[in-house]
């Protein structure tokens, strides 16, 4: 194994290009007039839904994929408030399979997924967010439906800051997601919901 | 300044028509190009078959035969293209770079020193303007619909405007190849004829009467295809489309052979 | 059978034509409309070029670093010189599991080294999940389209093939409702999998990452449920540093489909958590920990670096713009191409493989010069698919009396005199025919093209006339 190793790295050393300069570098985008409006166009254009609501109070006020009080199975990122209960976030506690699932596979029968996510991207409608666990990270996709919670202020103009607020080295996993599953496969027609979930909501909270 | 013409070898053996308009539309700014007999061709066809010596060969006749010259004009976008392309490699030193940078499409040429061609007399039709890929992409006269790139001025289009009455079709795709690409257009046949045949029903669906462009290589494809299926499109270059409207005669007049 | 003849037949039949067409320019239009939302379009593609060439100068010690911090982080990095290699790795990754079931997300790397037959051939089932892949892989066909895989096929194909495979209803054919059909089938292949195994957009040097791009979260259900996921990359998709996948991530899914960014942009560094399960009557874990197997590729990556001409092709982030905008494969469709990655790149890249067998590919193309226009990192395409002509004639994979014909053409033009006498009576032969035997010797271009007519004159006899110029008999044709 090593030998295939050496070998490429061989051929990499005698097939090497003369040296280039290094690549001049953009400034990134500034943050638009009115950020909130093109975020929510390019996310429609995905296929997801902007919605607002208050930290304290949101899962009453937004207008949930399925009635609440008819789902039997929810996983919830929300189920108790990191920040401290002196902050005064809204609990969703889990429901049905994702109470106390032991494999991710236990979570295929997921109606809802609630995620926190850290920041959205204006130029784009993604948001960055970083599974907890395996679990959430499955549940996710598992769902018929997902919500993404983000505080409203947290927003960058474009994937530029974006990576400037990120570092991969202190993740396993993290992923922007825009929007539901979805596949143009048959005849370019627009399908949502193609494996994973129908519907996508980025909630937007606030204080 | 030593003005040379330089003729594609199509023009002068199929569309001989194409390059005494040229000429007349030169001579109405005051440019009277020296024709030196012994060109033949740009090589061209050898380069996009792959017989790139005798592309060099004929950079190297190309530059003996024109070597006296500060300028040269051609009423083609791929002669030009080629020329401004790989005449410097073809022929190292600073004879073959000279050439190259100053060979000029014939309407660049034009709007490039400001020459107006005048008085114009109005050309009442309704014309598709097909942009040669050469033209577009290669020497970049006008703006690529593909790019985000600064617009650029398209001389073609240009000169066109200003002849008074002159009315430019919609095309649902403005740039789009009509498929000759040289030995294309018989290696690959069938493509290259659905290209062509497509280009032809946009401008068709546009009202075009006159199908015109940069290059006599895009026209002959077109032309061929449209007359095989006797569509109404008559094909001029755009050096034709000037003379007329300098010379203010009437399309009726003129005949295929161009005038005797 | 070439592209030629493919190409040929596939035209032949003008309402599929017209309507693969129609549909491949429609995605070159979303492409245009999402670039005119990036102000800085131009510049960014100028900026990701640079980021490549300069990549392509440092790849031993980008990768070096990739596999340090790959490995830190707690993947496996093997190395695979070809095709045959991979497939053998992958094999063995899996033989090694008692692995039987695998769901695949898209990854033309696997396309390229043949690895589904090699797996399937030893007992393993490989269900490619996205929707494109899994409808051309029950069809046994290639891909048509890199980042479309069934774009050459309407929706009545597909019905009838879920019909046939999956059971559905002969007659539906509503994409809403097929998509729902192989949702439901490739969860059940999801849940039951043993492994995932994903190709990868971009290796990212200075933190050991993947990434991951998709619409349909098939690569995320691929891998975050299985505990072993397998990453196929090849050698020229690694980037410097994460600041980079802004730059590519911004072009890629505009390039790609006209969206602003994908439904799902994954970032892998080291296998998955596990999550706590209970432990089994006999206080074990019941599973194997999850693991990242990532295989690096070479596979005549190495050779193409080595060619100044043809290099920058390595930049490719298969983005398929070039296809989308390519006036050939709109109209003769991937599967003429006879290669693993059809198009404008396709012809670039294949013929380094099997120049024999892919002579033909960089003459399937007009010259239009569209597809470098539109490619996110400028590889010139078209300047690079004129220079493969020259070298397969150099090498002998033209015909000889294509050759000898430009030979004898070529030697005429550099003797003017002899080439104002042979045209003059060329054209006088060719007017005093019948036009019936013109129609005949001028075949192919008389098939569907009316001949030009013939001038008595040609322009420079006009020009002769007109201007009095002495015949220049006596001067001898320069050599």
């Amino acid at each position: 194994m090593s030998g295939s190793r050496d070998a490429i790295f061989a051929r990499l050393e005698a097939a090497r290009p003369p040296a280039s300069a290094p690549p001049a570098r953009m400034p990134a985008p500034a943050m638009p007039a009115d950020p909130e409006a093109i975020l929510r166009a390019r996310l429609e254009f995905a296929g997801g839904r902007l919605q607002r609501a208050s930290r304290e109070n949101w899962p009453r006020e937004i207008e949930w994929p399925i009635e609440l009080a008819r789902v039997t199975h929810l996983y919830s990122a929300c189920s108790d408030d990191p920040v401290g209960p002196d902050r005064g976030g809204a609990t969703l506690p889990a429901r049905g399979v994702a109470e106390n699932p032991h494999r991710v596979h236990d979570l295929a029968p997921l109606e809802i997924c609630v995620l926190r996510g850290q920041f959205a991207v204006v130029e784009n409608g993604a948001v960055w967010q970083v599974p907890a666990t395996p679990l959430e990270r499955a549940a996710a996709v598992l769902a018929e439906h997902l919500i993404v919670l983000v505080d409203e202020q947290a927003l960058v103009a474009t994937l530029h800051q974006a990576y400037e607020r990120i570092d991969l080295r202190d993740l396993r996993f993290g992923w922007f997601l825009c929007g539901p599953s979805k596949t143009a496969d048959i005849e370019q027609a627009l399908v949502l919901g193609a494996h994973g979930p129908r519907t996508m909501s980025l909630v937007l909270t606030r204080d | 300044m030593h003005v040379a013409f330089f003729v594609p070898c199509y023009v002068d053996q199929l569309k001989p028509q194409v390059g005494l308009a040229a000429l007349e539309v030169l001579r109405s700014v005051g440019v009277e190009p020296a024709f030196p007999e012994d060109q033949t061709c740009c090589g061209q066809p050898f380069l996009t078959a792959g017989e790139q010596d005798h592309a060099r060969d004929l950079g190297r006749h190309f530059t003996r035969v024109f070597d006296e010259f500060d300028c040269i004009v051609t009423p083609s976008g791929s002669c030009a293209a080629t020329l401004r392309g790989h005449l410097e490699r073809f022929v190292p030193g600073s004879a073959g770079k000279r050439l190259a940078q100053n060979t000029f499409e014939f309407c660049e040429f034009l709007v490039a020193r400001d020459l107006e061609p005048l008085p114009l007399s109005p050309f009442p039709h309704r014309v598709g303007l097909h942009a040669s890929c050469h033209a577009l992409r290669e020497l970049r006269l006008g703006t690529p619909s593909e790019t985000r790139e600064p617009p650029r001025v398209d001389p073609a289009q240009a000169l066109l405007a200003r002849i008074p009455e002159l009315e430019f079709v919609d095309l649902a795709r403005r740039d789009e190849c009509c498929g000759f690409g040289g030995l294309f257009s018989i290696e690959e046949e069938a493509v290259s004829c659905r290209m062509g045949l497509d280009r032809l029903e946009d401008h068709l669906r546009g009202g075009a009467e006159i199908l015109t462009s940069t290059d006599v290589s895009c026209l002959l494809q077109l032309e061929g295809l449209a007359r095989k299926r006797e569509m109404p499109l008559r094909m001029m270059h755009v050096a034709e489309i000037l003379a007329a409207s300098l010379s203010g005669s009437s399309l009726a007049g003129r005949s295929p052979d161009g005038p005797r | 059978m070439g592209h030629v003849s493919r190409a040929r037949q596939f035209v032949s039949d003008e309402a599929r034509t017209k309507w693969h067409d129609e549909a491949l320019w429609s995605i070159r239009m979303n492409r245009d409309r999402a670039a005119d939302l990036v102000p800085d379009w131009e510049r960014l593609r100028t900026e990701a070029a640079s980021i490549k060439r300069n990549t392509l100068s440092r790849l031993p010690e980008l990768w070096r670093q990739f596999e340090k911090e790959a490995t830190r982080a707690g993947a496996v990095v093997h190395w695979a010189r070809d095709a045959d290699e991979h497939n053998r790795i992958v094999a063995g990754l899996l033989a090694e599991r008692g692995v039987e079931r695998v769901v695949k997300s898209k990854s033309m790397l696997t396309e390229e080294c043949g690895l589904n037959p090699v797996l399937e051939k030893l007992g393993i089932e490989v269900v490619d999940t996205d929707l494109g892949e899994r409808i051309v892989q029950l069809r046994h066909e290639p891909p048509s389209h890199i980042v479309m895989p069934a774009i050459h096929l309407r929706r009545e194909e597909v019905g009838a093939l879920f019909a046939r495979e999956m059971g559905s209803p002969p007659d539906l054919d509503d994409p809403d409702e097929l998509t729902a059909v192989a949702r439901r089938d490739l969860r059940e292949r999801f849940l039951s999998a043993q492994a995932g195994l994903t190709g990868v957009n971009f290796a990212v040097a200075d933190s050991g990452s993947l990434v991951v791009v998709t619409n349909e979260g098939n690569a995320d259900l691929g891998t975050a449920l299985p505990r072993l996921h397998i990453a196929s990359v090849g050698l020229e998709k690694i980037i410097p540093q994460q600041a980079d996948l802004a730059v590519f991530l911004r072009l890629l899914a505009r390039s790609a489909t006209g969206q602003p960014i994908s439904a799902y942009t994954s970032h892998f560094r080291g296998p998955r958590a596990a999550e706590v399960e209970p432990p089994n009557a006999k206080g074990e874990a019941e599973s194997r920990p999850p693991e990242l197997h990532i295989v690096v590729v070479d596979n005549g990556r190495s050779r193409l670096l080595a060619e100044p001409a043809f290099r920058e092709a390595l930049a490719c982030i298969r983005c398929g713009a070039c296809l989308n905008t390519c006036p050939v494969y709109r109209r003769s469709g991937g599967h003429s191409y006879g290669a693993t990655i059809p198009g404008p790149i396709g012809s670039v890249l294949e013929p380094s493989r099997d120049p024999a067998r892919h002579a033909e590919l960089p003459h399937a193309c007009s010259l239009c010069g569209s597809c470098s226009d539109v490619c996110p990192v400028k590889i010139p395409l078209h300047h690079q698919l004129l220079t493969w002509r020259a070298r397969l004639a150099e090498a002998g994979h033209h015909s000889k009396r294509r050759r000898i014909a430009f030979a004898l053409v070529g030697r005429l033009c550099l003797r003017p005199r002899t080439y104002r006498r042979l045209t003059r009576w060329g054209r006088r032969i060719a007017r005093a025919l019948p036009a019936s035997w013109l129609t005949r010797l001028a075949a192919p271009w008389t098939r569907e093209r009316a001949l030009p007519e013939i001038p008595a004159m040609s322009f420079r006899e006009l020009y002769r006339l007109r201007h009095d110029v002495p015949d220049v008999a006596s001067a001898e044709d320069p050599r």
